[in-house]
């Protein structure tokens, strides 16, 4: 096991830049995510990492090694990839102890380990079944098990579940979770769904054309984003976000919409904050749909009246879309068997301490 | 508008049955969703439709006229694909005139429905442009305005929002729905998310190894599951299936499981009667509740009866965490709001909705019986009853 | 991956010299040799010219005028019969290959059928007409007289398919799907050695009186190069995704509207390629154009070759200078479609 250092890591190609200053450090033993956008330049990090591209500038460390310049097979890496690369013409076992096979190690222990593994992952009773007649969720286990089995240092995953279907995809998270748990082994896991970073990681880094926009423990990044992008990323469904101004009242700080009335009263310490800022007069605030409550009446003045405008019913919860102001719209989650009528006039509140303001010219969060 | 009907409807690839028996009926101006894992046979179910393969049994009837032999073409459907299949070397504006231009239309006429289409769509300023040069939604877009431009008498969805990234592809939901109900036309929507066919459907048609399982609005699809199979295409994380021994001892009858009981109320009972009836032949049943009907909590609370488990691991999302529980035997996933905070391996106490609980048969997976009032059914610690 | 030292890297960089001179050094010589007079071409002085030392025109003179005329074969004068002849049956034989071969690779590409053991039925046809139809043609050929030597031929054309034979069902026993196998067997048409076939060919060519025809030729150039022209379309076509022709006839196309609207735009780089690729093999055919002309319709090769004989001695000069004239059609045609080529090379990344 180690620690993985990535130290102003840039990669170009050609005259794109993949990567841009890099520095990031992924703890011994944790569930690492790096999460972004398709060309967002994760893959090219990950790449990296392996051996499997050169940087053009900065360094990688494992531990306090550099390992820039050592080879990819030299590097004790091992890799989990979309395409489960399976040996169908073997049985499970075999498929699973290839790594120890042709590391010269004896029958016996071979044994020993697949059995394991096999255990870790629920593949026991199929170990004497030919590989190849798999389902694709299990020829999927049987690739993580053959990369777990070397114990390599550095676990990579990239993209692996993004072939199963929707229900084994829920289930594997749990247990690629559970599994890094009980193993301690450090992984890196690439993916585009915010859904599987948030569930597995301990640390998310998000990036986006190349740079890093914020590297954080699941609950910071979503509830603390430092930028429009990271907080529209995350979440689904997204956050909502209402373009507003700064206005200062008898002492009241509010933020009020754009284009439509809608008012926030603001706290002491927000108002304080905003009064500083310069671009005060070019604001977005965001709030996730699952911290706005609907009401039916006005029974406080700080609620905000909209307009119903069409349902999206999830059986677990309903989406509901409504029309704020002139062309803002907004979505709340309510209740399943929320079953208001488009048209409806409904009140809005919003949890305060999850109200997020943004600079809507350099999109990071004003604080 | 056309209602489309497909009575016995049976296609094979070889020794693959790709759909069997197959029998829907699709009304006038309805949004009809076709939802199923890879492989279900969805995608030949509306290739069946539209015509590109024919089906070995059965008849498909379009507004009552038996299709089975009309070449594509003349079934008067559009179809958009997966892949969207936009003609590469062709400009948008031909792409989207392309199914006009078939029909001979006169091209005074044709550059005006072209540039009506676009305006809908919002596609004005890309007509010039070849699709390569496109992001992925406006491909889309350019996909929607070519099955939009001749008015068919129906439309057929692969899948058309798989392959775009989470935020578009939730734009896209919305205005696809809102498309649908200003046009009232006939929309077949094929899909492989949930979430897609329970936001936006009117009727959902759940396909498994190609059969249709259950055909019946979002809701009752979603809170009367037909089978095991219904249940876990349906909803995610997908219901949790608990077997539990059915046990009948002094007049009274008990479901248990390795981690908790039940107790059914009254020989009044629908459930009773159903599960008499079976007896001796069913020995087991499962058990089904959503992740969501479940709830934890840190310590034995006093008011409702609760049963001792274990946190195996939680998986934060943010708005919700859902928590990997092993109850007895199994790992059953619940979802609890992010605020309450539970440590791996830590004690805690589980208790269902006993309102939204489904007991299903073992062997063929079909629902028995779904409560529907706390009452029906009542906990019982495991070990009271023998 | 990582830099190597200095003298590897300027090792590297003298061998890729090495192997370029000896890949461009003969055609360097044909060039020069092209320009330089008698004088400097000819053996007999004993002495080699590196570069003409007295640039002249006089070899172009020399193969395309007429007067030297009586130094060449079958009352050829000079060569501009036989460029004439190798440009149209070179762009007939192709024309002919492409038609039938790109309707073909659609075929196999897009539908499907389970052949089974439909190849196997097609070579063993193809060994039926061998035996049943062609040998029994020869052997009367052969019996009248009109052949000598016809236990050789006859030895050949059996040896021949023998190995095709073999050689055709081992691989098409490794290539298992069930159309590639079928396309396979297509592809099997080009396992015969030329001259098993060319022999029996030109038999039956002279019983049709096609000998020395410009559509004799062109019949069997087609042929011959229709089993490339299959391969190398049906991997265009299975390149472009087949919901694209369903979508056009979704749309109201009909099936063969869906292949001239849709498919075969698309497919037009790979046509391009295909059809260059196919126009050389025809051009530089030498074997099969020299059994099946005799005096009207000689190709350019087949006039090279009359350019070395007892009677006029070795005309290297005049030689090279034909040969450099020969180099140029597939030159131009290769620069008139290489906007087409790196299409077809890029085609692959506005699909998706």
């Amino acid at each position: 096991m180690a620690s993985v250092r990535l130290e102003n890591l840039r990669k170009e190609f050609g005259s794109v830049v993949a990567v841009k200053e890099l520095t990031l450090h992924f703890p011994d033993g944790k569930f690492a995510a790096i999460l972004g956008p398709s060309g967002c330049g994760k893959t090219t990090t990950m790449n990296m990492i392996a051996g499997l591209e050169t940087p053009t500038r900065g360094s990688i460390y494992f531990d306090d090694r550099r390992m820039n310049d050592v080879p990819p097979g030299k590097r004790d890496v091992g890799f989990v990839f979309q395409n489960y690369a399976i040996f169908t013409h073997m049985t499970v076992a075999e498929n699973i102890g290839f790594g120890l096979k042709i590391r010269g190690v004896d029958e016996a222990t071979i044994r020993r380990e697949v059995g394991k593994i096999a255990e870790l992952l629920e593949l026991t009773d199929m170990l004497h079944v030919n590989a190849g007649r798999l389902s694709v969720n299990d020829m999927q286990k049987v690739a993580l098990g053959r990369s777990m089995i070397v114990k390599p240092r550095i676990f990579l995953l990239d993209e692996p579940f993004s072939n199963l279907d929707a229900a084994f995809r829920a289930y594997m998270r749990g247990e690629l979770k559970r599994i890094q748990r009980e193993i301690g082994q450090t992984m890196i896991y690439v993916t585009h769904d915010q859904v599987e970073a948030m569930s597995m990681a301990d640390h998310i880094a998000v990036m986006d054309f190349g740079v890093l926009q914020q590297f954080g423990t699941p609950d910071e990044i979503y509830n603390q984003p430092v930028n429009l992008f990271v907080a529209n990323f995350i979440g689904s469904p997204n956050m909502n976000f209402i373009p507003c101004y700064f206005r200062s009242e008898d002492g009241r700080g509010y933020l009020v919409q754009k284009h439509g009335s809608a008012r926030i009263l603001l706290d002491d310490r927000r108002r304080q904050l905003l009064e500083r800022h310069p671009g005060n007069q070019d604001l977005i605030w965001g709030a996730r749909p699952e911290h706005l409550t609907l009401h039916a009446e006005p029974s406080r003045p700080e609620y905000l009246q909209a307009t119903v405008r069409f349902l999206e019913p999830l059986g677990s919860k309903t989406v509901v879309h409504l029309e704020l102001g002139d062309q803002d719209t907004i979505k709340v989650i309510a209740h399943p068997s929320y079953r208001e009528k488009a048209g409806t006039t409904q009140w809005i509140e919003i949890n305060p301490k999850y109200l997020h303001v943004f600079d809507a010219k350099t999109g990071f969060v004003v604080r | 508008m056309a209602n489309i009907r497909l009575e016995n409807v049976t296609k094979c690839f070889g020794r693959v049955t790709a759909l069997q028996s197959v029998n829907l009926e699709i009304h006038h101006g309805e949004f009809f969703c076709v939802l199923g894992p890879p492989g279900a046979g969805k995608t030949t179910l509306l290739r069946l439709i539209v015509g590109l393969e024919k089906p070995d049994e059965g008849n498909i009837y379009i507004d009552d006229e038996r299709v089975n032999e009309v070449h594509p073409r003349d079934r008067d459907i559009a179809m958009i694909f997966q892949n969207l299949a936009l003609y590469p070397d062709k400009r948008v504006f031909d792409n989207i005139a392309f199914p006009l231009r078939e029909r001979g239309m006169p091209a005074e006429e044709i550059k005006a429905r072209v540039a009506q289409v676009a305006r809908m769509l919002h596609i004005e300023h890309l007509l010039e442009r070849k699709p390569g040069k496109l992001s992925g939604g406006e491909r889309q877009r350019v996909a929607i305005a070519r099955a939009l431009v001749r008015t068919p008498r129906a439309y057929l969805m692969d899948e058309p929002l798989a392959n775009l990234d989470a935020l578009l592809r939730l734009e896209m939901r919305i205005e696809l729905k809102r498309l649908q109900e200003q046009l009232e036309e006939t929309l077949v929507y094929v899909t492989s998310d949930q979430v897609e066919a329970m936001s936006m459907a009117d009727r959902i048609a759940v396909l498994y190894k190609g059969v249709v399982q259950q055909c019946d609005t979002p809701d009752n699809v979603y809170n009367l599951p037909a089978n095991r199979r219904v249940a876990t295409i349906v909803g995610s994380p997908p219901m949790n299936f608990l077997t539990c021994q059915v046990q009948r001892t002094d007049g009274q009858l008990h479901l248990v499981h390795s981690g908790f009981g039940f107790q059914v109320i009254g020989s009044d009972h629908p459930l009773w009667d159903c599960l008499c009836r079976a007896l001796p032949a069913v020995q087991e049943v499962l058990v089904g509740v959503r992740p969501e009907d479940i709830r934890l909590y840190p310590e034995q609370p006093t008011d409702i009866i609760a049963f001792p488990a274990r946190v195996a691991v939680s998986e934060p999302l943010g708005a919700e965490t859902i928590v990997d529980v092993q109850l007895g035997r199994d790992i059953i996933k619940v979802i609890t709001p992010p605020t309450q905070y539970f440590d791996e391996k830590q004690p805690v106490w589980v208790a269902f909705d006993m309102a939204k609980v489904h007991v299903m048969d073992a062997q063929t997976g079909a629902r028995i019986y779904t409560t529907g009032a706390p009452e029906q059914l009542q906990c019982i610690l495991p070990g009271t009853c023998a | 991956m990582n830099q190597r030292p200095t003298w590897q890297i300027v090792l590297r960089y003298v061998l890729v010299l090495i192997v370029v001179g000896l890949f461009t050094f003969p055609t360097y010589w044909m060039v020069s040799m092209a320009f330089k007079p008698k004088i400097e071409w000819s053996t007999a002085h004993g002495t080699i010219y590196w570069t003409p030392q007295d640039p002249t025109l006089e070899n172009f003179e020399t193969v395309l005028t007429e007067y030297r005329g009586k130094f060449f074969r079958a009352n050829q004068s000079s060569a501009l019969p036989s460029i004439r002849s190798s440009i149209i049956v070179s762009i007939g034989g192709t024309l002919f290959a492409l038609l039938i071969g790109t309707l073909a690779a659609y075929g196999l590409s897009r539908f499907s059928v389970d052949t089974g053991d439909l190849p196997w039925y097609i070579a063993l046809g193809r060994l039926a007409l061998l035996i049943l139809v062609l040998l029994p043609f020869m052997v009367l050929w052969a019996w009248l007289g009109i052949i000598r030597y016809w236990y050789g031929i006859l030895s050949f054309t059996l040896l021949g398919i023998g190995a095709d034979h073999l050689i055709g069902r081992l691989l098409a026993l490794y290539y298992r799907g069930p159309t590639d196998s079928l396309a396979f067997s297509i592809l099997q048409l080009r396992m015969f050695p030329p001259m098993a076939i060319v022999i029996p060919v030109m038999i039956m060519w002279s019983a049709f009186k096609l000998i020395d025809t410009w559509y004799g030729l062109v019949a069997v150039y087609g042929v011959v190069t229709f089993p490339f022209v299959v391969w190398l379309m049906k991997s265009f076509f299975d390149e472009i995704p087949r919901e694209l022709d369903e979508a056009a006839i979704v749309d109201g196309a009909s099936n063969w509207g869906a292949f001239f609207k849709v498919v075969l735009p698309l497919a037009k780089g790979g046509l391009a390629s295909t059809a260059l690729f196919v126009f050389i093999l025809n051009w530089s055919d030498f074997l099969v154009a020299l059994l099946l002309t005799t005096r009207d319709w000689p190709t350019i090769p087949v006039f090279l070759n009359s350019l070395v004989s007892s009677e006029i001695g070795a005309q290297h000069g005049p030689k090279a200078a034909l040969g450099l004239l020969a180099v140029i059609p597939p030159v131009v045609f290769g620069i008139l479609i290489q906007r087409y080529l790196v299409r077809g090379l890029t085609f692959g990344a506005i699909k998706r």
